[in-house]
């Protein structure tokens, strides 16, 4: 398969795999948009209105985290089981097994694409005015998508090699939604030392902190850091590229005997 | 165009919590396809058949002995059951089947109101897939293999439902590719879809090959398998 036909069909996957999803509910792709704000709004309700959060613009900020969160929580819970999800193709055709990750990874894309306009509109409309410091909103995008590649591909194939993974996964996205700093600031912890461990520990921390600082301060992220974070998961990316492709055969047999 | 040699095939398959049984589908299969030929391949349920044509098709790789395949050439297993996806219409599945068959999606979509004429889906090849009955889907998967361009045709089963009327134009359809350069491999317990279509017959039991050869004597020798295993 030519990688440009590859292109073609994660997209087609993706396409219309939205088409159907959207045709299961009433009001169809308006959920796009939707479901992340319900999200929003749940957190901010507990943290403002309940526990009395007095965060300056916590509005925008848990915006910033939440929805960037959202990307990678729902693409890696899609993505992860998207291969047993399939095994009716698998079953009939000899396809590289990537490319049920790769779509639902697309599909994820295409949500969020959207998620990210309402995000920036309402970033301007609290005066968080769009400069020229968004541009390095591109390297950040960039680490980001290769982190959730690296983290889907490794769900995914750990789904069909063992079932059991699937609850891992479910609790780790859990886990990672607490410690990532999506509802709380990492560089607001009264030891230096702890925010210094949770930004280098845990990547998506470093993500979510990253997109913060451009948004809402207009100041680069640690570029360093950053791209040792998007190099180390492009190496893992190719890493499970290769694992997938070269266990092909295997992953049908476990998937279609499971 | 395509050859097994001592095939065999097991995988381990859970039956319950912390329990691995091995199941031995294939033992020892061998047999050569050549070009053109149209090999019926005959057994009870749970012979294996299925299993063989997984192998074929490259979706498998044998436990032990090889398979080896014309190198480039392209295949497509057709069968019943799972392999569309539930919420998408008619159109979008045939468009996916085509594509990952390796068509371009250009070429696919050029090939889409070829498959609604063949299918005679009419207005519900644009409804979603779930509203289909068997028979409906049936034509939609043997339509769209059959009208895209592959060099081993896999069929398991497909000509065995839908009206009687569509069995017919498929098996029309079908042999007129036979007549071609098109390679077939065609599972079904229908014997006279087999006498009629095969230049060749298989029969297995359990995973082993009893018979192979002239049509008419595997056949023959599969029904006197069949009255003495009851």
């Amino acid at each position: 398969m030519t990688l440009r036909h590859y292109l073609a069909l994660v997209d087609t996957l993706a396409r219309l795999s939205l088409k159907a999803d959207a045709s299961r509910y009433f009001l169809g792709y308006i959920w796009w948009l939707l479901e992340p704000l319900l999200y929003v709004l749940v957190f901010y309700v507990v943290f403002e209105l309940i526990l009395q959060n007095r965060q300056e613009d916590f509005l925008v900020f848990l915006m910033v985290g939440k929805l960037s969160f959202i990307w990678f929580a729902k693409s890696l819970n899609q993505a992860s089981r998207s291969i047993l999800g399939n095994r009716g193709l698998i079953g009939r055709v000899h396809v590289p097994k990537s490319l049920f990750p790769m779509a639902s990874i697309q599909e994820g894309l295409y949500k969020q694409a959207s998620v990210f306009l309402l995000l920036f509109t309402v970033l301007v409309s609290q005066g968080f005015g769009a400069t020229l410091a968004w541009l390095w909103l591109l390297p950040v995008l960039l680490v980001n998508y290769l982190l959730i590649v690296a983290c889907c591909l490794a769900g995914a194939w750990l789904v069909c090699v063992k079932y059991d993974f699937h609850v891992l996964v479910s609790m780790g996205v859990i886990f990672l939604m607490f410690t990532s700093g999506v509802f709380w600031d990492p560089r607001a912890l009264p030891d230096p030392a702890m925010t210094d461990a949770v930004l280098l520990y845990n990547p998506l921390a470093f993500v979510i902190a990253a997109y913060r600082q451009v948004l809402m301060l207009g100041a680069a992220p640690d570029l360093l850091h950053l791209a040792a974070i998007g190099t180390g998961f492009a190496l893992i990316a190719a890493a499970l590229f290769w694992l997938l492709q070269r266990s092909s055969q295997y992953i049908a047999l476990k998937v279609i005997t499971a | 165009m395509l050859e097994l040699v001592n095939v065999s095939h097991s995988y381990v398959a859970r039956r319950q919590s912390f329990d691995h049984g091995v199941h031995h589908v294939l033992d020892d299969v061998s047999l050569q396809l050549m070009r053109g030929e149209t090999l019926g391949i005959v057994g009870r349920n749970g012979a294996g058949k299925t299993t063989m044509l997984r192998l074929m098709a490259g979706i498998f790789s044998p436990s032990s002995g090889r398979v080896l395949r014309r190198p480039g050439a392209s295949c497509a297993l057709l069968s019943l059951g799972l392999g569309f996806q539930d919420g998408l219409s008619g159109r979008d599945n045939a468009l996916l089947a085509a594509m990952l068959q390796g068509i371009s999606r250009r070429n696919a979509s050029a090939r889409l109101e070829e498959i609604r004429a063949f299918s005679e889906l009419g207005e519900s090849f644009d409804e979603p897939v779930k509203t289909y009955s068997s028979g409906m889907r049936a034509r939609l998967g043997f339509t769209t293999a059959l009208l895209t361009d592959v060099d081993i045709l896999l069929i398991d089963e497909v000509l065995s439902v839908g009206d009687a009327a569509f069995r017919d134009k498929a098996q029309a359809a079908l042999k007129s590719r036979i007549t071609g350069d098109q390679t077939v491999v065609f599972v079904s317990h229908a014997e006279g879809q087999v006498r009629s279509l095969c230049s060749r017959a298989l029969w297995i039991e359990e995973g082993r090959v009893l018979a192979g050869g002239e049509v008419d004597e595997v056949l023959t020798a599969y029904r006197a398998g069949l009255v003495s295993r009851g």
